[in-house]
């Protein structure tokens, strides 16, 4: 394979090379957004690879990268993978324990860390880790001249000493990008572990190049495919395989221009700057901008209520017939848009930071159709993907005027999908399917079948013979004493469709009938108490409030109507704690770790199958 | 490493800038961008929207209409300069009366022909105008040292002194003035040898007076609105504002407090002179008992129904406050114990009414909206930006 290999690393050398001065990325800082060309962003990518190999980083090694999403993550995403390196991504959010196992398991030589913050906590746990040799911070604040480790070095420092060996060595990183081979290990994406540690999936350059390709070609996302003229803004974890697909990937395949928001706390209003013509988000997202609507809507005057009210009949009659229709337009919805477009969509796209959208995806976790129907009403074109690690993120997607709500969509070109007669098991074929897992054969062999399929641990099954519906996790479905098998994600979303619940786990595993624990939103359930004039003071003691509970009732029994007589929710307790990531509730990508879960809550659980007390009255 | 480099991220920029995406007026890559003068597409839009009805109006209106557009638009000039140093820099003006008489007769002495016992030099507006607000604007440097000892209500007694002392000045000089009840013409517009002071000046126009001077109006006050506007958002404009909301906290903060009060008269002068100068083409005779407190209160009137520390709110308020008059005839036609003249029976004539309604005006927008009509064009502009939200 040496004909001209196309790698990622030489995708950004040959848009350096024509189009020097197009924008690659924006980085908003001190309230500009600062703009980097495709030639600046080649330029300090190499020199991260010059000091890489300055730092003795040779081929096959491990690089890790703890920082929030900016322009340095891509830098030195590409400096590492040009050294034929391979990258290794950390959550901001991952506490010290899980820095140690990700960092002990992948062997990483060098973490570029973000700031203090990454840095105090790889410091915390380095004297359990003799392989880490360097540690290159970002933002020199409270570090300069505070600390003294001597593997410290600083990120303008460290592009200083590539400069030097790109003195002595010129041309030293362009030859390995070039030499780079097919099967390199490019970048390791740990799993999000919900049942146990994360497991390092290994991508190699062709996998990432087979994305690319996809990316780059028609059909797939897309239509019309996306250009250099389309904006994206970069928000969530890049150590995620779909972040790392529509930052990084996709700006190399086609040269969409990356804007990166001041920090996660500013996105809504980066989304409202930059208005981004493609945003990928994941279910919890898109709930949280519903939310975050109706919260607002609540504290408007009366005649913009009226209106909106009314946008909204509107919107709700659009999306059904959009989805009866695979996201097509009719004559009459047209008409009707038009007219609702004027008096409030365009606005409300506009304060959301949709109004430019051409393209949409919500994608990583299941999502109730509810949520995809609505924004599908409003204009946004909402598209449900499917993909995950294991295959580079690409499996299915609903195609622009092919939608299916309540699918996850066709296979992208160059994939096969199968579902295993006998389980219910979704598997998939294709060059993107990952080498592997880190350090554990044992896995991989339990994921890779011989003849290349990936287990991908889903059931599902075909709609129609094109489009994939996923019902759940494997793991998770739930066989009850009655022998019933249950998708409690279906349940789940259901709930969580509704503004007030962020948080729902059913269980019934081996029982009689379902349970739940639901988590409110403090942010809606709050502003819904205030409006009721109902004091309260902490999260636990708004979610144990009787009105609250009364609240959560109704959302349970309209779920309970949609849902067959065993599907439905005979008992539910509040949560008395939102649930989190630090605490081992949740994993970095927000996803609720079940046991974990029904082993802290036990005492509620229990109560719920033994003595029927009064609803939601535990404690 | 001893010599700490510079903390930055920054990455080495390349040649070219380029330019941020189109439709997005939000994204801003450089500060520029976010301080320029009209800073979205709406502002865009609807400034050049309004300057061509503005260029329409001599076509739309009456005479009688125009004329009071005119003086408005002019009046707008010096309500500007009034803003600049009341409202920008916080220190309160009685005297602005005084200024624009200054260039008021600066002007008719420059421009006007000499006639019996008038001085009159005869010069073109090239030199009358920018030597009103010369003139002007040194007068004003002269009160500026004042307020540099005075505030808040002291300042004001003693910028009513300057009124006093113009008065007695104006009515004496009467180989200048014309003298009391007598006064002067003022010089003809004539630019680029167009005469807009009388009909059919413009060559292929059939248009009256009234309808060459709007258009003169218009283009001046653009010039000297845009001007203003530049200084007010220029490190002055900023000094300016810091001096009004704390002037300790100024000087700590290293603004030069004389200088800048000095330059604020000075500036305000500056305006006052050359809007009276152009108020008075209009107006056509300069009568030295005009400029008493009433023209300093309707000034002050201008600003504050308008909105402080605003442009286009000084422009609103001069527009409204000329207008005033013409409003009160309205009303007398609608109302029966309103008479139009002063002879008249009746209980009231549209003087005193109109006298009233200034009154009843101030008192009202300090009391409801302080921010005045600009406020009001706010609070409409929030629930429209807003939409469908509420905040």
């Amino acid at each position: 394979m040496t004909a001209a290999p196309s790698t990622l690393p030489l995708r950004i050398r040959e848009r350096a090379r024509t189009t020097p001065d197009a924008v690659a990325m924006r980085d908003k800082n001190f309230g500009i957004w600062e703009q980097t060309t495709w030639a600046e962003y080649w330029q300090t990518a190499e020199l991260v690879g010059h000091g890489l190999l300055a730092l003795g980083v040779g081929v096959g090694d491990r690089v890790a990268v703890h920082a929030e999403n900016r322009r340095e993550w891509l830098f030195s995403d590409i400096g590492i993978v040009a050294v034929r390196a391979a990258t290794v991504g950390l959550y901001p959010t991952n506490p010290p324990p899980e820095v140690l196992h990700l960092l002990r398991d992948s062997g990483s030589k060098v973490l570029i860390a973000e700031d203090q913050e990454q840095l105090d906590k790889a410091l915390e746990i380095s004297d359990e880790l003799p392989g880490l040799e360097h540690i290159v911070y970002i933002e020199p604040r409270g570090i300069r001249g505070h600390y003294t480790d001597e593997r410290l070095i600083f990120w303008d420092d460290f592009l200083t000493l590539g400069a030097e060996h790109q003195q002595q060595h010129p041309g030293a990183v362009a030859e390995l990008a070039e030499s780079a081979q097919p099967e390199d290990l490019a970048t390791l994406i740990y799993t999000s572990g919900t049942t146990g540690p994360p497991k390092g999936a290994m991508l190699t350059m062709d996998n990432i190049e087979f994305a690319i390709e996809r990316f780059a070609e028609e059909g797939a996302f897309f239509d019309p495919p996306a250009t250099d003229r389309d904006l994206m803004v970069s928000y969530l974890p890049l150590c995620h395989v779909a972040e790392r697909a529509f930052t990084t990937w996709l700006n190399a395949a086609v040269g969409t221009q990356v804007n990166f928001a001041e920090s996660v706390e500013t996105v809504q209003t980066a989304l409202r700057e930059v208005q981004p013509s493609i945003v990928f988000g994941v279910p919890r997202i898109w709930e949280k901008i519903v939310a975050g609507i109706h919260i607002r809507m609540s504290g408007a005057s009366r005649l913009k209520r009226l209106v909106f009210g009314a946008s909204m009949k509107a919107a709700d009659w659009i999306g059904d017939t959009l989805v009866a229709n695979q996201g097509r337009h009719t004559l009459l919805t047209r008409i009707v848009y038009l007219i609702f477009w004027v008096i409030c969509f365009r606005a409300l796209r506009e304060r959301l930071g949709l109004r430019n959208a051409r393209y949409t995806a919500s994608g990583a976790a299941p999502i109730a159709p509810e949520v995809l129907k609505f924004f599908m009403g409003i204009g946004v074109r909402m598209h449900e993907v499917y993909g995950m690690t294991e295959n580079s993120a690409f499996a299915t997607a609903n195609l622009p005027g092919r939608v299916r709500l309540g699918t996850v969509g066709q296979a992208h070109p160059g994939v096969e999908i199968r579902v295993d007669e006998s389980t219910g098991e979704i598997l998939t074929r294709s060059r993107g399917s990952f080498a592997g897992y880190w350090n554990r054969p044992d896995a991989t062999a339990e994921t890779l079948d011989a003849e290349g399929w990936l287990h991908t641990g889903d059931v599902g099954e075909m709609v129609e013979g094109t489009h994939l519906k996923i019902t759940d996790r494997l793991k998770d479905i739930i066989i009850t004493a009655g022998g019933k098998n249950i998708s409690p994600s279906e349940i789940e979303n259901s709930l969580k469709a509704s503004p007030y619940i962020k948080e729902a786990v059913v269980i019934g595993d081996g029982r009689k009938y379902l349970t739940a624990l639901i988590g409110i939103e403090m942010d809606t359930v709050g502003d819904w108490a205030q409006q009721r004039r109902l004091a309260f003071t902490t999260y636990r003691d708004l979610s144990f409030k009787p009105e609250v509970i009364e609240l959560i009732q109704g959302v349970v029994d309209a779920t309970n109507e949609k849902f067959a007589q065993v599907e439905t929710i005979k008992q539910f307790r509040m949560l008395p704690k939102e649930l989190d990531h630090d605490e081992g509730e949740l994993t970095a990508t927000q996803k609720v770790k079940r046991s974990a879960v029904e082993k802290q809550f036990a005492a509620e659980i229990d109560s719920m199958y033994t003595n029927r007390v009064p609803e939601g009255a535990a404690q | 490493m001893t010599a700490a480099p510079q903390i930055t991220n920054k990455v080495h920029t390349g040649s070219k800038r380029p330019r941020p995406p189109r439709g997005r007026p939000k994204l801003r890559t450089s500060y520029a961008q976010d301080m320029a003068l009209l800073n979205t597409p709406a502002k865009r839009w609807s400034t050049l929207l309004l300057v061509v009805i503005g260029f329409c109006a001599p076509l739309l209106f009456t005479d009688d209409l125009l004329q009071v557009l005119t003086l408005g638009l002019f009046a707008a000039i010096g309500a500007i300069g009034l803003n600049l140093v009341s409202g920008y820099a916080g220190q309160v003006s009685l005297g602005h009366a005084f200024f624009m008489g200054l260039g008021a007769y600066t002007a008719a002495v420059l421009g006007g022909d000499s006639e019996g016992r008038l001085v009159g030099f005869g010069l073109p507006i090239y030199i009358w105008l920018p030597a009103a607000g010369l003139v002007a604007a040194a007068a004003g440097l002269l009160i500026g040292p004042l307020a540099v000892r005075l505030r808040g209500l002291y300042l004001a007694i003693v910028t009513l002194g300057v009124v006093f002392l113009g008065l007695h000045l104006f009515r004496e000089a009467n180989h200048l003035t014309g003298g009391p009840g007598v006064g002067r013409r003022a010089p003809d517009l004539e630019i680029f040898g167009i005469n807009f002071s009388a009909s059919g000046g413009i060559p292929g126009l059939d248009w009256t007076r009234d309808q060459q001077l709007l258009v003169v109006a218009i283009v001046f006050l653009i010039i000297f609105g845009v001007a203003a506007r530049n200084i007010a958002r220029s490190g002055v404009g900023r000094a300016f504002s810091s001096i009004r909301d704390r002037d300790v906290a100024a000087a700590v903060i290293g603004v030069d407090l004389t200088g800048h009060k000095v330059l604020a008269f000075g500036l305000s002068s500056f305006y006052a002179g050359a809007g009276g100068a152009l108020y008075y083409t209009v107006v056509r005779i300069i009568e030295p008992t005009g400029f008493d407190l009433l023209l300093s209160v309707q000034f002050l009137a201008m600003v504050l129904i308008g909105g402080v520390a605003t442009i286009s709110g000084a422009i609103m308020g001069a527009i409204f406050i000329t207008a005033l008059g013409r409003i009160a005839i309205e009303i007398a036609h609608v109302v029966p114990f309103v008479s139009t003249s002063v002879a008249g029976g009746g209980l009231l004539n549209i003087f005193q009414l109109e006298g009233i309604l200034y009154g009843l005006l101030i008192i009202g927008f300090l009391i409801a909206e302080p921010r005045g009509l600009y406020g009001i064009w706010i609070r409409i502009r929030n629930y429209w930006k807003g939409w469908p939200f509420s905040y």
